[in-house]
């Protein structure tokens, strides 16, 4: 019984538990020993807490005393001498081009670019840039930009950029030209390694440095090249010329493992071209857009028909096209001749159909759209694809006589072949071997990009002198003896030509930030016999002196050269017409050495180029790790795309019956290497087929980048190539987080299967049905016309029912529980046309530029936190096996009856008079109840001051605060935010309107998502002007709102999308 | 003795009652000056530049200085450069002026303290103003008639607010002449 009464049945601690007396008896006290002592401020240690408070109480009110000067307002500090040209508050804008050779024109405001967006007068890009370009302005102010020049005298690695020893250019210099010079004495070779040359001035240095170094060797590699293509292109027709494609003139695409809309060349060109040819009003016109595809692509998902074939059946499907088309066409072939004719003959279309199980529907109408386009129909292949394919796919241009139609007049300038990976793997041994002397990364990152099977890495060990010039740190120049810091694009001179006859210019329009040098310029310095007389500006010299030799002679122009160049470079291009090469005739030999060199077994890898990465250089840059994967809308990871029957298969899943946002992890083992990343299960993958994005997982790839999703340039082999067979899978029995800003639902379920069709929020129809549509709705009009006359009122309002009802809608009555407000003014609304956009998310990298929107990370993410103003969202209906994408860029819809507005207690979010739906940060207190109410969720929250949260306030140093727009404000903890249509355009549109003394109009305003969108998708305006774009598309029979049965009267109108369907397929829309 | 219930009034209630109204009017008081505001603000400038003397007796145009009033949505204080167009004959032995001839030639410029401001999320715009017939003077009072500049105004939203409702009583010279100023928040914050 006592036992019993002094054992206690709760116990706070094993002490307790163990009946320890004093534990007994420090419970009876209030406080513990010593703890009221009385304590002398003078007896207490140095650093004590109660020292340190007492101290700072005291501090704070000298400070409080002190600062009688409450009102000082700080100071306005003006310039010593204005540069001519600049107006405090005005932006000022200047032509130059990316590294990739394309026209840009930059913003700048007071001497610092904020925004970039494609030169206009360019003929490649035509003023639009994609999203990885929009943002590439964060990594010309990234804090982790190798600021200064560095030697490291011993061998340890530089891990932390603390680390690093200054050193002075000169140094260097000095030591550099020594050692090439002593290489080139010696023997040795001077290896340079760089990425493929897109400039002639570039090229000129090359060689000429080889003239005074004559050890010297270059390598350039690119990890997206088209070598396959190219390949092709030179065994059909014996020459390197490829010719660039007119995407606009083919009436059908056949486009294989092609995912021109996504990733794979010029895609804004391409975007911009391809939606010309989807131009509502012209529906006739459509073009028609087949994809054959094992991963899932932005291509596939815009694709009007969807095929799907793993990349091993794709030679094999090619030639049985050729087959079925020769032998339909029934007329010869182009020069095919007999032992051609039998080796196709060998290849079926409806055995390769049966055998793969490609859609027999889809199939037939591809072959019969084929047959009525044959001189109209261009047949791509992917870069991933092997040669052979594209070889074929070449014949079949030849055999459907499309080639004179669909290739335009220009071709692909090659400055300078890529190397091959076997001279990679030369260069390698002979790293090993001792032979190189210096070794020169030449703004390249080779020990990430290129196959670890080469063993660069490795190889690097054994170079005497290895000199990495670089923007930020990479795997390359881990162990690296000098670290050069190189200029950022916008801080150099250039000069690229991608085409003949289209010259682009690059000027500096910052000088540079940190104590960089411009990379040519530096080779130009280690030949000129004096390094010590470098400057910034002889790499410009070097430049001009190029074109004025072999440039400016061909302008034929009366002008000096100086008024050439300067023209030039204030245009950003110089283009001349130059008389393409007539192409070629069809080599049919080439086809007879080819066979399908993929052979199905196991599992098939794809790796994928990611979408804004570019090949992985990219990492560091915030923005673009939080642009949402188009497809799977990941952030933040790359991840195993695979059918959802092949995740069933390997018994793995994301979401759905486990944790949510939680992926199991798999194996992935191929070439005998093994990868371990999440899953991610996507409705319209081939089975068995696992698609990963590369550029990913890098070691050193900064503060942001490191880290970042998985490394699957660890799985290439010494082929380089992106497509591998035979390998085997299985589940690691681990999982990851894995961030995805889609709700995956199930596609099976009945309640949310096709939701947003039954809510209108996507309305889609066929082009036979608009086509149709349209002469009904002609024939109504005439009708309507003889039967009310003059009555105009009531011939709108018939016309508008029988709209209605010939587009199959439901018609309902307008019952709003608020009186219509007049907008005497101008009335602010946009318009998306759905036929144009692809998703390639260029505006809501614009939009996060533009708008100075803050990166929030994969956690935050995680958690819906993302602050983006504008999101591209993805719906899918139809099957998993064969699912139809429909995808929608949502944004605030500034509705008149905005439901967020009348929930604010503080009247933060109003209305203004020419219709926008307001939103005033410094009134805001945060209750956050707008959001709650807001039935588009495109309202956002700062749940912390973000540049300060993320990565313990790396998007708050020094250099970063330059990137900011100052027209926008930077919002703190505790607002809510959201698409403004642009207010500070439109306000800075207001005040140049005024000056001028008028009032301002719809046109004088281009919002950020606007001028991005390459296929001008976006078209914003004034909508009571009954002239402008906008209110036409606003009246626009396909013309509706998201939404529209809540009367909240969004001001965003989308165009129904058309798919060029055939009339029984997909008709959704009601 | 029993408490009463005006024991309670007189003891309790009355000096509490009392104490909130005082605190309240002080704090009003304070908090409601025009210093506050900034108004009377005329710190001490680097260069003892005077209005009087340029604005007023020499009758220089305001934006001769003041360039880009009529462009921009800022006046500008003009660089040293624009000083030195006349400095660098006119005058070079005041200390003043060998003052800012130094910062001239040290291709320094001349840290001006700021007198007026509004906060960073307010976006004022001058041409916007200027181009409209609004004078310089409705704002900064009449610094031709300053030795040292100082804020006469007050720059808070209910001081913009009043002219842009009622903009004939600050200025009773333009009724005819001016509309009124925008009420919405985009006018101003974005």
């Amino acid at each position: 019984m006592d036992n019993n009464a002094t054992k206690p049945r709760f116990w706070k601690s094993l002490n307790l538990l163990a009946n320890k007396p004093e534990s007994i008896e420090s419970t009876r006290h209030e406080f513990q020993k010593g703890v009221t002592d009385d304590f002398d401020l003078n007896a207490l240690p140095d650093k004590s807490r109660r020292k340190f408070l007492a101290v700072l109480g005291a501090s704070a009110a000298f400070a409080a005393t002190a600062c009688s000067d409450y009102p000082d307002k700080g100071e306005i500090i003006s310039y010593n001498k204005k540069p001519s040209g600049v107006v405090y508050g005005h932006a000022n804008y200047y032509a130059s081009s990316l590294n990739s050779g394309l026209g840009i024109l930059i913003k700048t405001r007071e001497g610092r670019p904020i925004k970039v967006d494609g030169n206009p007068q360019h003929p490649i890009n035509a003023g639009k840039v994609d999203a990885t370009a929009q943002a590439t302005m964060l990594d010309l102010y990234d804090p982790g930009r190798v600021r200064y020049p560095v030697k490291k005298s011993d061998s340890k690695l530089i891990l932390n950029k603390d680390e690093m020893p200054k050193t002075d250019w000169e140094r260097i210099d000095k030591d550099i030209t020594e050692k090439l010079k002593a290489a080139s004495q010696s023997g040795k070779e001077i290896a340079i390694v760089a990425h493929s040359v897109k400039s002639p001035s570039q090229e000129k240095l090359f060689n000429e440095f080889v003239l005074k170094y004559p050890t010297t060797k270059f390598y350039t590699y690119e990890v997206f090249g088209n070598q396959n293509k190219l390949g092709a292109w030179e065994k059909c027709y014996g020459n390197k010329n490829l010719p660039v494609i007119a995407w606009d003139k083919a009436d059908v695409i056949v486009a294989l493992e092609c995912d021109f809309l996504g990733t794979e060349g010029i895609t804004v060109e391409q975007i911009k071209q391809y939606t010309t040819r989807r131009d509502v009003d012209n529906a006739q016109n459509f073009n028609k857009l087949y994809t054959v595809e094992a991963n899932y692509s932005l291509t596939g998902a815009n694709s009007d028909y969807r095929l799907k074939l793993s990349p091993e059946y794709q030679y094999d499907f090619i030639m049985a096209l050729i087959n079925e088309i020769a032998v339909k066409k029934s007329q010869s072939a182009a020069n095919l001749d007999d032992s051609a004719m039998s080796r196709i003959s060998q290849y079926s279309i409806s055995d390769i159909a049966s055998k793969y199980g490609l859609h027999a529907d889809k199939l037939a109408s591809m072959v019969d759209d084929i047959l009525h386009h044959p001189t109209k129909t261009l047949v791509v292949c992917g870069n991933s694809l092997p040669e052979e394919c594209h070889i074929a796919a070449n014949l079949l241009n030849e055999v459907l006589g499309s080639v004179s139609n669909v290739y335009s007049d220009k071709y692909e300038v090659l400055h300078r072949p890529i190397n091959t990976l076997a001279e990679f793997a030369q260069l390698s041994a002979k790293m090993k071997s001792g032979n190189v002397g210096v070794l020169i990364h030449f703004d390249s990152n080779p020990a990430y990009h290129l196959p670890r099977e080469i063993g660069y890495t490795d190889a690097l060990k054994s170079v005497e002198t290895i000199v990495s010039m670089i923007h930020l740190e990479n795997e390359s120049s881990e162990g690296s003896h000098y670290i050069l810091p190189v200029n950022h694009e916008f801080e150099s001179w250039g000069d690229f030509m991608l085409r003949n006859g289209v010259l682009s210019t690059q000027q500096p329009v910052i000088a540079p930030i940190f104590d960089s040098r411009q990379k040519e310029a530096v080779l130009l310095n280690w030949m000129s016999e004096d390094y010590t007389k470098y400057n910034h500006d002889i790499y410009n010299q070097y430049i001009k002196a190029h074109w004025q030799e072999k440039v400016y002679p061909s302008a034929n122009t009366f002008s000096s050269f100086d008024e050439f160049w300067y023209s030039c470079l204030h245009d950003g291009i110089f283009t001349w017409d130059e008389v393409g090469i007539p192409r070629a005739a069809f080599n049919a030999a080439a086809l007879s050495t080819t066979q399908n060199s993929l052979s199905k077994s196991g599992f098939t890898v794809i790796l994928t180029q990611p979408h804004y990465l570019g090949d992985g250089q990219y990492a560091n840059n915030g923005w673009l790790q939080e642009v949402p994967h188009p497809i799977t809308k990941v952030v933040w990871d790359n991840c195993a795309m695979m059918s959802p029957a092949t995740a069933k298969k390997l018994e793995v899943a994301y979401g759905l019956d486990k944790l949510d946002k939680i992926s199991d992890m798999i194996d992935l083992t191929v070439n005998g290497k093994t990868l371990r990343l999440p899953i991610m299960p996507q409705p319209g993958m081939v089975d068995d087929v696992i698609a990963v994005d590369l550029g990913y997982g890098r070691t050193r790839g900064g503060e942001v980048g490191t880290g970042v999703g998985f490394d699957a340039y660890t799985l290439m082999n010494k082929s380089g190539s992106k497509i591998y067979t035979g390998a085997s899978v299985a589940k690691a029995g681990e999982s990851y987080e894995l961030i995805s800003s889609q709700e995956h639902h199930s596609l099976d379920e009945d309640f949310v299967k096709d939701f947003h069709l039954k809510r209108h929020i996507i309305q889609e129809f066929t082009v036979p049905f608009y086509v149709e549509f349209e002469d009904k709705l002609e024939e109504a009009k005439s009708r309507l016309k003889s039967e009310f006359g003059d009555d105009r009122e009531a011939y709108e309002k018939a016309l508008k029912t029988e709209k209605i009802h010939l587009l199959g809608h439901h018609e309902y009555q307008n019952h709003s529980m608020y009186p219509d407000k007049e907008y005497p003014g101008v009335k602010w609304a946009m318009a998306i046309d759905m036929n144009k956009c692809t998703a390639c998310n260029a505006c809501v990298t614009a939009c996060n530029v533009e708008n100075n929107i803050p990166i929030v990370g994969k956690e935050e993410c995680g958690k819906g936190r993302e602050m983006h103003w504008m999101r591209i969202d993805t719906y899918f209906s139809g099957t998993p096996d064969e699912p139809i994408t429909s995808m929608q860029p949502m944004l605030c819809q500034h509705c008149d009856n905005a439901p967020c507005e009348n929930v604010c207690p503080v009247v933060a979010t109003n209305h203004s008079p020419e219709g926008l739906n307001q939103m005033t940060y410094n009134r805001c207190v945060g209750t956050r109840y707008c959001a709650n109410n807001c039935p588009y969720k495109v309202r956002r929250y700062n749940f912390f001051d973000f540049r300060n949260d993320f990565k313990d306030g790396y998007y708050r140093k020094d250099t970063l605060e330059l990137l900011n727009n100052p027209e926008v404000t930077v919002r703190s903890r505790g607002v809510m935010e959201k698409c403004t249509f642009c207010t500070q355009r439109i306000e800075e549109a207001r005040s140049a309107a005024n000056i001028k003394g008028r009032k301002i109009q719809g046109s004088d305003v281009v919002t950020a998502c606007q001028e991005a969108c390459p296929s001008d998708a976006i078209i914003f305006g004034d909508m009571n002007d009954p002239n402008s774009k906008v209110s036409k598309l606003r009246n626009h029979s396909l013309g509706y709102h998201v939404l529209e049965t809540i009367m909240v009267k969004p001001n965003v109108t989308y165009i129904s999308r058309l798919r060029n369907t055939n009339m029984e397929d997909t008709h959704s829309g009601h | 003795m029993k408490k009463t219930v005006l024991d309670y009034a007189l003891k309790v209630k009355l000096p509490f009652t009392v104490f909130i109204i005082l605190t309240s009017f002080a704090v009003t008081y304070f908090v409601a000056k025009p210093e506050r505001d900034g108004v009377g603000y005329a710190p001490e400038q680097p260069i003892k530049f005077s209005h009087r003397l340029h604005a007023g007796d020499m009758a220089i145009d305001c934006q001769y200085c003041h360039t880009s009033v009529e462009k921009s949505r800022h006046a500008t204080i003009p660089s040293a450069d624009v000083c030195m167009n006349c400095h660098a004959v006119a005058r070079t032995d005041k200390p003043e002026i060998v003052k800012l001839t130094q910062y001239y030639k040290e291709g320094k410029p001349i840290p001006w303290k700021r007198i007026h401001r509004v906060p960073e999320y307010a976006y004022f715009n001058h041409a916007s103003h200027v181009v409209n017939g609004i004078d310089c003077a409705n704002c900064h009072g009449d610094v031709r008639e300053m030795d040292v500049i100082s804020q006469v105004h007050s720059f808070t939203m209910g001081s913009c607010l009043d002219c842009h409702r009622e903009p004939q009583k600050r200025m009773p010279q333009m009724i005819g002449n001016i509309n009124n100023g925008p009420e919405n928040c985009n006018a101003c914050h974005r």
